[in-house]
Order: C-alpha cells, then structure tokens, then sequence
C-alpha cells in the first residue's frame, strides 16, 4: 500500500514486538496486593489457607469478573453502565421462577438468563448510541424501570423451591471438578477470549478509538454507533450468566435482594483494575484482578470477624489509589514530554 | 474584487500536466461568500504554498479539496482528469491527504495502530500486527523516524513526533497530494527543520505538497510557488523566486490601509504594568513590555509566536518561570486567574465560550459574576436590584443588543456575548485591563464598538494591554505597538505603523532593511 516511494528500508531482520507488553506494571502491582493479602489472611486467620475457604472466594468473584469484563469494554469506550445490578435482579428473578415452574435443563436456564440479559442490555445500548444522552443518565433510568420490573415479577419477597439445577456453579462439591471451581474456570474462559478479542481484532481496538477521540474515530470510518451498541449487548449477556452464577451461589431460594448494589463492587473492580474511567485505556486481565482483589477484601473481612461495612471502606480507599496512581502516571508523562521538548 | 490569476508561469520542474487544477471555486456560507472564483494549479512534486490573512478563505480551499465542504461551483482536476469530491472518502480515493494543525490520534493506542486505525490489515479475524508493522516502518523510514517509533503509544510521543505520525497516517493512504494545514505552528524550530526535511524528501518522491503557513519566512525554504488569497479570492500565483517577504505581506493585505484613531498620550510615566525579561521554558523566553496608566499597548504576534502564552501568564493560568510582573512599582507573581483579579488585573480570556462565559446564565448574572461581594447585603446574600442596575447601566454603555438582562448569555450573537462579558471588566473602571483576542468571531459592528471601549478606558487612564494575533485590530486600538516572535519581543512600532511593516516583522523578514522598524525594544 505505501506506494508514495519503494520500500527501500531494510526489513528487521528479527520479529520485532509490534504490540505493547501483554501485561502492564498496574497488573503486576494488584498481582503483589492480592498475594500480600492471603499471606496476611492466612497467618492471622488460619482457616483462611484451607482450599474450603479459597474456593468460596474464586466461585463468589466470577459475577462480578464477568459482569466487570462487560463493563471493561463499556467503560473503555468512555461509557459507564449503572443498571448492572438492576439487570441482575431481572435475570435471576426470571431465570429462578422460570426453573421452579418448568425445571428447565441446565442449558436452557443458562440460555434464558443470558437472553434476558442481551435484551436488557440491547435497550441500553440503543438508547446510549442513539439517544446522545450520557450513558450514566441513560442506565441510572434503566436501572430503576430494571428493579421496578424486577420486584414485579418476584411478587413475593422470595422464590422457594428452586431446583438445583444450576449446582454446577455453585459452591457444593458439585460446583467442582478436581477442586476447581466451574463458575471461576468459566469466567477466565471468557476473561480470555475478550482479552484476546480486545488486543487483536479490528473490533475490540476500535473500543478504545471510540474512548479515546469519538469524533476522530467518526473520520477515520469506524461504526461508532455500533460499537458501543455491543458493548451494552455484551455487558447484559455476561450478567445475564453472572445471574446464574448468583442463582447457584444461594440456596433453594431466591431473596429480591438479588443484584442489590452489584454495580459499585462491578464498577470498582474494573476501575482497580487500571481501566480509565475516562474511556480509551484498559484491559480485562486488570478487571478479573481487579475483582478478585474486592471480593478477597469482602470476604477478608467476614473471616476476621470485623464489622462488614469495613469492606466498602477497604474498596473505597483502593479505588482512591488506583486513581491516584493513574493520576501520577499521566502527569509524570506529560512532565516527562515536557522535558524532552524544552530540551529539543 | 474579481480575481486575476497574474502568473502561473512555472518556477520549476517539468510542464507536465498540473497535479491539481482547481478553477472557477466559489462557496457561500449563508450571506458569506468565503470563496469567489478562486484558482489553484499545483504542478506534481512542488511544495505549494497557499498564503492570506485570517478569513482569507484558505481553510475552505483545504476544506473543499479534502472533501468535508462541497462548492458551490466550479471545476477539480486531478492529473488531467476531471474529478469529483463529494466527501472525505472520495478525496482520499483521490490521493488528497490532509493533515491538520491538531493531530488527530489516539492516545492510547500505538502509532501502528493510529495510523490503520479503520483500514486494518486483517489476517482471519484479527488484525495483521506484523504486515501493519512492516508497512509502518517503511513509512517512517521516509520520514526519518526509527522503527521503534512504530510501537510506541502516541501520548508518550513529543508533539513534533505526533504531527510526523500525522504524516505517516497520511501516506500509508497512497497520497498524491498532501496538504499541511500550518504544520508549523505548534513547532519549535528544530522541530521545523526536520519537518522540511521531510517535506523535500516527499517532494523528491512524486508527491505534490500544498503548505499553509503564517510564517512567511518559511516559504523562502521550503515552497517552489505561492498562491496569495484575500477576500475569498486568489489574487495570483508567484514562483517564489519572484517575492520577497514584504511583496507577499503587500499581496496579502492589498495596498496600504490607514484609519483615523485618536492620538492618546499617558496620563503617567510610570508603568501600571511592566513585564520584565518574563519567561516560560518551552513557550516564550525575554518579553518586555511596559503599559502606562491611559494607554493602549498592543502585543501582536502571529499564531505560534508564544504571544497567547504570554496572555496566560499574565492571567495567572500559566505560571513564569523568569522575569518578573510588575504592577504599579509592585512586583507580582499571579497564581491563578482569581488571584490575578484580587491584584488588580481585568482580563478578558481569550476563549469566550470556555474560560469567559456562563451559557445558561442570564447577563446580569454573567456580568456580576466576580462581583458578588461587593453587590450583597451584609456580604451575604446578593443584592439583586443593585445586580440589575449595574447591569442595566453596562448594558445601555456597551449597547448590548438584548430585550432584558434576564436574557441568558448562551443564546446571543457573539459580539453581543462578548460584550457582555467585558461588561464584567467594568462594574468599576479597573486600573490594569488585558483583554486576548478581544474581537475573535464578533462582527464588525460590535468590534467597532469594543474598540471604542477599549479607547474610553484608556482616556480615563486605565492601562490596557491587548494581545492579539489580528493586525488590523491591532493596529487601530494600540498607541504601540510590540511585536512578539519567535516566543519574545521583537520590534516596537509607533501609532504611524503600516500593516506591511508589522506583517513583515512579526512573519520574519529575508532582508532586514525590508522592515522598516522605528526604534528597537530593548
């Protein structure tokens, strides 16, 4: 294509890195708090280090990792999705009186869940793209009309009865194979296939085009509008499974305070991770990191005896930082142009 | 004026067909008619300078051929053939590639990315990284760059290095023709050299360069013809052997305008305002300017020349990190646009819409706004029939068009808004006043009637400086007159300049006996 003069340049000779490392220094640094944490959980707390308790942790983090991929992709486009939580309700809700009524197959319980989900998620994104409102506007309406709808269709304040069809992903001994537990391995599945759809698709790059320059991603021909309709699709189609996820966590019966706040421990998760709240930088590897590191806090907490609001307490400071520190790096970078161009 | 193509003898190169022929282009905005019968004929593998004052009608030249304004009539041509530019697409179809003064990339993303951002090179479902690579490197091994650059993330990038990818995104499209919106301006002059570096490089490979620039200077090293635009119209093309500095301000501004202004003279010999050997590193270095009490000093520098950053150390958005600020004998270091106020500054900034105004407001809000403390009763609450007199005074004195001073801000006519907000300025006669680009996209009735403030004030002895990149204006508000270029002060022109004279001063001249300069700043 470069056809304005030959190609006179020698070729590198060896395959030169043309992607920047898969890993960014913000992952690595959750990677260490993580471990620090169980290190410290596990000599002050002894039951802690058992795989009984370990488990438990991996299978409650894979909702809010799989609903935080979803809004990974959102928030990369400089979107914001509130109604996370909201759309949970409906899903479970849906999902659980659907299973009591007609003790649907695994396959098809799953199916349901994450077609609800889609369908919440497609009014998101069509009222987003094409509404020219700002996203957290638009989902912090949606979310209400979700919880309105939501507490309809639970009429009671819980569903009994329901079967255990879903145990596949929940905490039991059926939930596991060779100790592992199936809602976590399922998460990192998916936590893969995005992160590579991200990095190497001309889709998942045009993600942070939109969150970087709308208008200069407009020009350069990219369907803006599209994109960020899927971001929304795809965000209600993993919390849609997430819902079964939290189905199967619980017992034989469903509370209306499914989903209940699900978006902030959603959206922190995300944030930690080293997403950009301002759109166009971020990376599902720091999300799934970025959840297991809130729900360790949470479950932390509970395991010392300390009173749970201390768990918010313990996120709110971490989101503070990794915001902080984000805030350093930019304006360390820009120091750093700054010197090159005075000296140049 | 009708146009009249003097000369489009070639300078250089070959008789070949013209790369780029446009003929007969005319285009009305509404009652505008930024372009009148203009024409443009660029030969292949020439830098083609396309010069004129602000409003001359190049940016819809550029416009027009990239696709993004469609004339009204005329003809484009393209190598001999008749084409037709309906949208950005069909430009770039066409090999019309066009780089704007603002790169347009994203930051996150790595310059490899950037550059096929939209175009990727797709093997199966994902994107080509090493094909996109190889082509990349290619590309910025013509502009000089190394093959590292390719995989860099573009905000860790030197803005000179961002405006080379500019380029490089420009070219991987196939481009024949390559237009450069004042590539220079955001640049520092090693930054320039390279950037002509790469020009000729592109030249010598085929490629038909149009270049803008305010900085006349330039063209002597870089252009092989010039084409002057004035009033919407092109007034001739000239090989560059043929002008000098001084003929091209002359062309541009078309004869030598003078206006009557009244002769002021200072109510006092000490300045209200002194700027001493003030400095920013990166922006503007050595700035001396002194403002009594009763005149008007204009500050003028072309676009790039560092004279709005000046403005903004003054204001206190920017902070000097040499020199000194001195007000009434007393020396000051602004911290912030607040605290310039409390020190006695009134400024108006330089973007109304984002520094100056409250949209939804109403004008009484907008011009007490500031002032609050000295309009509430018992310093609490706000005096609100104290706010309305004061802005029904200000209203009447500017001649604010309006029906009431309820009206919000958001919805009048920029002169209008812009009054308004100078109304802010004078709800007591300040002592100091800066106002930067007092007049930017006000209409001519309402500049008139800002100038005419502006020489009130002075005659009431306020000291006002006003920075501007706008010589007419410059010239008929400012007693002096001090040219900035090159990021310091330059030459001091009396009441008597010419606008030639301060053209070809402030765009650098090729011979100094061209410019005329009555005394030198120290």
């Amino acid at each position: 294509m470069t056809t304005t003069a030959p190609p006179t340049s020698p070729r590198p000779t060896r395959r030169a890195r043309v992607l920047p490392p898969p890993i960014a220094g913000q992952e690595l640094v959750l990677v260490a708090v993580i471990a620090l944490m169980w290190v410290v959980l596990a000599l002050t707390t002894p039951a802690f280090a058992s795989a009984g308790s370990i488990q438990p942790l991996l299978v409650a983090t894979a909702p809010i990792a799989l609903a935080g991929i979803g809004m990974t992709i959102v928030i990369i486009t400089g979107g914001i999705d509130v109604s996370v939580g909201g759309m949970m309700m409906v899903c479970a809700v849906v999902t659980a009186k659907a299973l009591v009524a007609f003790e649907l197959a695994l396959p098809l319980a799953l199916g349901l869940s994450v077609a609800v989900g889609g369908l919440l998620g497609l009014v998101n994104g069509l009222l987003i793209a094409y509404g020219r409102v700002h996203a957290i506007i638009i989902t912090f309406g949606t979310m209400n009309v979700f919880l309105f709808v939501g507490l309809q269709i639970f009429a009671s304040r819980t569903v009994n009865g329901i079967p255990s069809t879903l145990q596949f992903f929940g905490r039991g001994v059926a939930g596991r194979t060779l100790g592992v537990p199936h809602a976590f391995v399922l998460t990192l599945l998916i936590a893969a296939i995005a992160w590579w759809y991200l990095r190497h698709t001309a889709g998942g790059r045009h993600f942070y085009a939109i969150g970087g320059d709308a208008q200069a991603a407009r020009l350069a021909g990219i369907d803006v509008r599209g994109r960020i309709l899927a971001a929304y699709v795809v965000t209600g189609l993993l919390v849609g499974l997430a819902s079964c996820f939290l189905i199967a966590q619980g017992t034989s019966s469903l509370d209306q305070s499914v989903g209940n706040g699900k978006e902030l421990a959603v959206i922190a998760a995300v944030v930690i991770g080293g997403t950009s709240i301002m759109g166009g930088r971020g990376s599902v590897l720091g999300t799934v990191l970025g959840a297991l590191l809130v729900q360790t806090v949470t479950s932390g907490v509970t395991q010392l005896g300390w009173p749970s609001q201390l768990s918010d307490l313990f996120v709110g400071i971490f989101i503070i930082v990794a915001v902080g520190a984000d805030l350093l790096r930019e304006r360390a970078r820009r120091r750093r142009l700054r010197a090159k161009g005075a000296a140049a | 004026m009708t146009s009249t193509v003097t000369s489009s003898r070639p300078g250089a190169g070959p008789d070949a067909p013209a790369r780029l022929a446009m003929t007969g282009i005319s285009k009305r905005f509404g009652a505008v008619r930024a372009i009148r019968q203009a024409d443009l004929v660029v030969r292949p593998g020439t830098v083609h300078a396309l010069v004129g004052e602000n409003g001359a009608g190049k940016s819809t030249m550029i416009k027009i051929l990239a696709g993004v304004e469609t004339p009204d009539t005329g003809d484009i041509e393209v190598d001999g053939s008749p084409a037709s530019i309906r949208g950005t697409s069909d430009a770039l179809a066409l090999g019309i590639a066009t780089v704007y003064q603002e790169p347009q990339l994203f930051g996150e993303l790595t310059v490899s990315e950037n550059i096929f951002i939209g175009r990727e090179v797709r093997r199966g479902a994902r994107v080509d990284w090493a094909a996109q690579h190889a082509q990349v490197v290619d590309v910025l091994d013509l502009l000089g760059l190394p093959p590292r650059v390719a995989t860099a993330t573009v905000a860790d990038l030197p803005i000179a290095t961002q405006q080379q990818v500019s380029i490089a995104k420009a070219l991987v499209g196939n481009a024949r023709i390559l237009i450069l919106d004042e590539p220079s301006a955001i640049l520092t002059d090693a930054e320039i050299d390279v950037l002509f570096t790469v020009v000729r490089r592109l030249v010598a490979s085929g490629v038909s360069v149009i270049y803008i620039s305010h900085r006349l200077d330039e063209l002597f090293r870089i252009a092989d013809e010039v084409t002057v635009m004035r009033d919407g119209a092109t007034i001739g093309t000239y090989p560059i052997g043929d002008l000098t500095v001084r003929r091209v301000a002359e062309l541009m501004v078309g004869g030598i305008l003078t206006q009557e202004k009244a002769v002021r003279a200072p109510t006092q010999d000490t300045p209200a305002l002194e700027l001493s050997g003030l400095g920013r590193v990166g922006a503007f270095h050595d700035v001396d300017v002194a403002v009594r009490p009763g005149e008007v000093v204009g500050l003028y520098g072309l676009v790039g020349s560092g004279v709005s950053e000046i403005a903004a150390c003054v204001y206190g958005i920017d902070r000097a990190t040499s020199g000194t600020i001195t007000l009434a004998g007393r020396q000051v270091r602004p911290k912030n646009p607040g605290h310039a106020k409390r020190l006695g500054i009134a400024l108006l900034p330089a973007n109304r819409k984002q520094e100056g105004m409250f949209s939804f407001q109403s004008i009484a809000f907008n011009i007490s706004a500031g002032h609050l403390d000295r309009l509430s009763k018992a310093g609490f609450w706000v005096d609100r029939a104290a706010e309305r007199t004061v802005a029904r005074d200000l209203i009447k004195r500017l001649a604010v068009k309006t029906p009431s001073e309820k009206q919000a801000i958001g919805a009048m006519s920029g002169g209008n808004a812009q009054k308004v907000v100078l109304a802010r300025q004078l709800v007591s006669r300040p002592e100091v006043l800066v106002l930067a680009e007092p007049t930017q996209g006000v209409d001519i009735g309402a500049k008139e009637e800002i100038h005419k403030i502006i020489a009130e004030l002075a005659a009431e002895g306020t000291a006002v400086l006003v920075v501007t990149s706008d010589l007419p204006e410059a010239l008929r508000v400012a007693d002096r007159l001090v040219v900035v270029r090159g990021g310091t002060t330059t030459v001091e022109f009396g009441p008597d300049a010419t606008q030639v004279d301060v053209l070809a001063a402030a765009a650098g001249h090729d011979d100094p006996s061209d410019a005329s300069d009555p005394e030198q700043d120290s």
